[in-house]
């Protein structure tokens, strides 16, 4: 059988093909001033990243998991300590606790892919410092029933925003619920930087401050080390390249949505398929588009044989993995997740997609769908 | 007095005037979107490996990460011990200190690098490593280090972040320790246009365990096995490192025959006390110091007359407010301590003209002879 086109599930190329004049541009003033260290560009990011979701401080550092674990340490969460994530994620909402020193404690999720309310509270120990939760997918965890309970138990809460860069709930965007929000810029995320890189968001002054101080090395100043840490910080030169993409983000973030909003009004209604919903009162920004496929293998390798490229994110649930095995955890400990895990398949969303590479998708799709099983 | 020249202390004008070819092959990597573990960093891993004589590097996000990741490969963890020097940057013992382990301090010797007959009386039952620092681009004493290691039963790992091409006896840095770990800050003598940091290590074990730990734990896309870092070098900057790569031999060649002119320089002026240097050691002064006489004048002095002279660092690490739960307090360590109130350290980058390194020779004897 032909294949008569190729979809691939991402498209740097494509993306930095428009830009790639600006990008460098960007790039070469950087490196005529030769200020590649905390440079002018990266508190320009910061000043307009910190605008965007709506909060008074952004933080640039070196990924999206330095993100978690400075912000973790910047709260004091360490040894002893406990802190609730879900167990659907990518593995960094887990292993920066981890590296933070605590122990991630899982509750399971609920059909929107994120940390499933109910569930938090009687995972709440004396040991339990914070709430950690993922916004997968590009779509808001229920932050209003999240910050009541922390508020409740005095909790501090660590939103995981790596995949969810303008997502609202309620009109707030994410970074700006929490005690702090973690932010990644990874070549894949829909604000990426051309390497790694993430940054933090926070109301919080201080907390601002600490972080400045934990991803320069403990400095203060130049000479006065207040406490040791590591070297986590924002490239300028990623910087000045991530504020040309600041001005498209919003542009791709649309671009996202209405690709989602193709897949819903194509896709729906078809057997053995379960697509994400979106309710009123939230803005997801389809990171990924994921469907629930009750053949979700041979869906994929039907998608394969014909040119389009999928992904699973993730297959394993993180409380499976063989690096959580101190943590003593087996098969059906977290049910939803897991039933998910065995379905869920990611579609094409990225901003660059054509239209007729999404008829193709929805078309090859739903060839699928109704062929006998 | 002479003309007044502006002498800086940094050179990433004078070494970037000049970028098309860069921009080129950063174009061509953003044509790719190839922006993490690609092809490029494979590359310079190994021109890396092969420019330190061993088999195995390993990109990082920083020199720090490279110390921290070096130490956790190694085996370090919370509650052990390891002894380094505290005349270093903080990035030293900021690394122990992220590794878990406890940092305990041994004093320096006149080449500002761990004192070896110090070493000994410094190791209880729980340490499990020794960080001697290749301070300044300097060589630490290496061989007596291995040798106290070996009879203890302890791990080495080198701080080399100061010291690309550095040797002693024809030995390369990173040839004693389990592993070394290298900076690639823009103020290094290779730079990338940002941080940057490799691992160098002669075990393949060493080498899967560095690989993994700067990814995740990831074995491949969906598989994890330990609970790691996100530290890798930037393909970008991999991309800027295999350009400059070439550079680094005349870098170091140039920077040493900096240093000889100073030293021979300054070798007669009675407030001045230039190191030894060591034969069979070749040093890369990636910091070019000095002990001085009125050390804060001088530096006012030259200040004042356009040269950047700098201060590494004033304040040793034991005495840093971050270092008050360890309990050393001043007199502890009387060589790192005289250190921060004397030396100085003056450009001595590849990028300096005969004049200037002549210039700031006249501002020196200006001084001491006004």
């Amino acid at each position: 059988m032909p294949t008569l086109l190729t979809v691939p599930y991402v498209d740097l190329a494509r993306q930095h093909a428009a830009i790639k004049d600006e990008l460098l541009a960007a790039a070469g003033r950087v490196i005529e001033r030769g200020d590649f260290i905390l440079g002018t560009e990266v508190a320009e990011f910061e000043r307009r990243f910190a605008e965007l979701c709506g909060v008074a401080h952004a933080v640039g550092v070196n990924s999206g998991m330095e993100a978690l674990v400075l912000t973790l340490k910047a709260l004091d969460v360490g040894g002893g300590d406990e802190v609730i994530t879900p167990p659907n994620s990518f593995v960094a909402s887990a292993s920066c606790v981890a590296l933070a020193g605590a122990r991630p404690v899982f509750v399971d999720v609920d059909e929107s892919y994120n940390l499933d309310p109910r569930l938090v509270e009687a995972a709440i120990t004396p040991r339990t410092k914070a709430i950690l939760p993922v916004h997968l997918t590009g779509r808001p965890a229920a932050m209003e029933a999240l910050v009541e309970i922390a508020r409740r138990h005095d909790l501090a809460i660590v939103e995981d925003a790596a995949q969810a860069v303008l997502a609202e709930r309620h009109g707030k965007r994410v970074g700006a619920w929490g005690t702090a929000g973690c932010f990644s810029l990874h070549p894949l995320k829909t604000l990426n930087a051309c390497g790694d890189g993430g940054v933090v968001t926070t109301d919080d002054a201080r907390l601002a401050e600490r972080l400045r101080v934990l991803r320069n090395l403990g400095l203060r100043t130049r000479d006065d080390c207040v406490e040791w840490s590591t070297n986590s910080r924002l490239d300028t030169l990623q910087a000045a390249m991530l504020l040309v993409k600041l001005e498209h983000l919003e542009d791709w973030t649309r671009r996202r949505r209405a690709n989602a909003a193709y897949y819903h009004a194509h896709l729906a209604g078809l057997p053995g398929l379960t697509l994400p919903v979106e309710r009123p009162n939230e803005v997801q920004v389809y990171h990924t588009f994921v469907v629930l496929a009750e053949r979700r293998d041979a869906l994929k390798a039907f998608l394969a044989e014909r040119g389009i490229g999928t992904s699973i994110h993730y297959p394993t649930p993180i409380h499976l993995q063989t690096a959580a095995g101190s943590l003593g955890h087996r098969r059906g400990d977290f049910p939803v997740t897991e039933h998910q895990a065995a379905r869920i398949l990611s579609l094409p969303v990225h901003q660059d997609l054509e239209p007729h590479e999404l008829a193709y998708v929805c078309e090859t799709v739903a060839e699928f769908c109704r062929r006998p099983a | 007095m002479p003309t007044k020249m502006r002498v800086p202390y940094s050179y990433l004008d004078r070494q970037f005037a000049n970028v098309d070819d860069y921009l080129d092959d950063v174009r061509g990597l953003v044509q790719s979107g190839d922006f993490t573990l690609g092809r490029p960093l494979t590359e310079f891993e190994e021109r890396f490996a092969a420019m330190c004589k061993l088999p195995y590097a390993v990109g990082v996000g920083s020199g720090t990460d490279a110390l921290i990741l070096a130490l956790k490969a190694a085996g370090v963890e919370h509650g052990d011990e390891v002894i380094t020097s505290p005349n270093t940057f903080i990035a030293t013992v900021g690394a122990i200190a992220m590794a878990g382990a406890r940092p305990v301090f041994v004093d320096s010797t006149e080449g500002y690098t761990i004192d070896p007959s110090l070493i000994e009386a410094a190791i209880t039952p729980k340490t499990k490593a020794i960080m001697p620092v290749h301070y300044s681009g300097n060589v630490a004493r290496m061989d007596e280090i291995a040798a106290i290691a070996e009879r203890h039963g302890l791990i080495i790992v080198e701080d080399a972040c100061q010291s690309i091409s550095a040797e002693r006896d024809g030995k390369p840095v990173g040839w004693w320790g389990a592993a070394a770990g290298f900076s690639l800050h823009p103020l290094k003598n290779l730079n990338v246009w940002g941080d940057g940091g490799v691992v160098v290590t002669r075990s393949a074990e060493m080498r899967d365990k560095l690989r993994l730990l700067r990814n995740h734990g990831l074995v491949n896309r969906d598989e994890v096995v330990i609970f790691g870092h996100n530290s890798r070098l930037d393909t970008l900057q991999a991309v800027i490192g295999n350009r400059l790569i070439a550079q680094t031999p005349f870098i170091t060649e140039t920077r040493i025959a900096n240093a000889a002119r100073y030293d021979e320089a300054f070798a007669d002026i009675p407030e001045i006390r230039v190191p030894r240097r060591e034969p069979g050691v070749k040093h890369v002064y990636h910091l070019y110091m000095l002990r001085v006489e009125r050390r804060d004048e001088l530096l006012a002095h030259l200040n004042e007359n356009g040269v950047e002279a700098k201060v590494h660092y004033p304040i040793p690490v034991h005495l840093q407010p971050a270092a008050a739960y360890l309990g050393y307090r001043a007199g502890n360590f009387p060589v790192a301590e005289e250190d921060g109130r004397v030396l100085l350290s003056l450009p001595a980058h590849q990028h300096l003209t005969p004049e200037e390194i002549g210039y700031v020779i006249e501002q020196v004897r200006a001084f001491y002879n006004g």
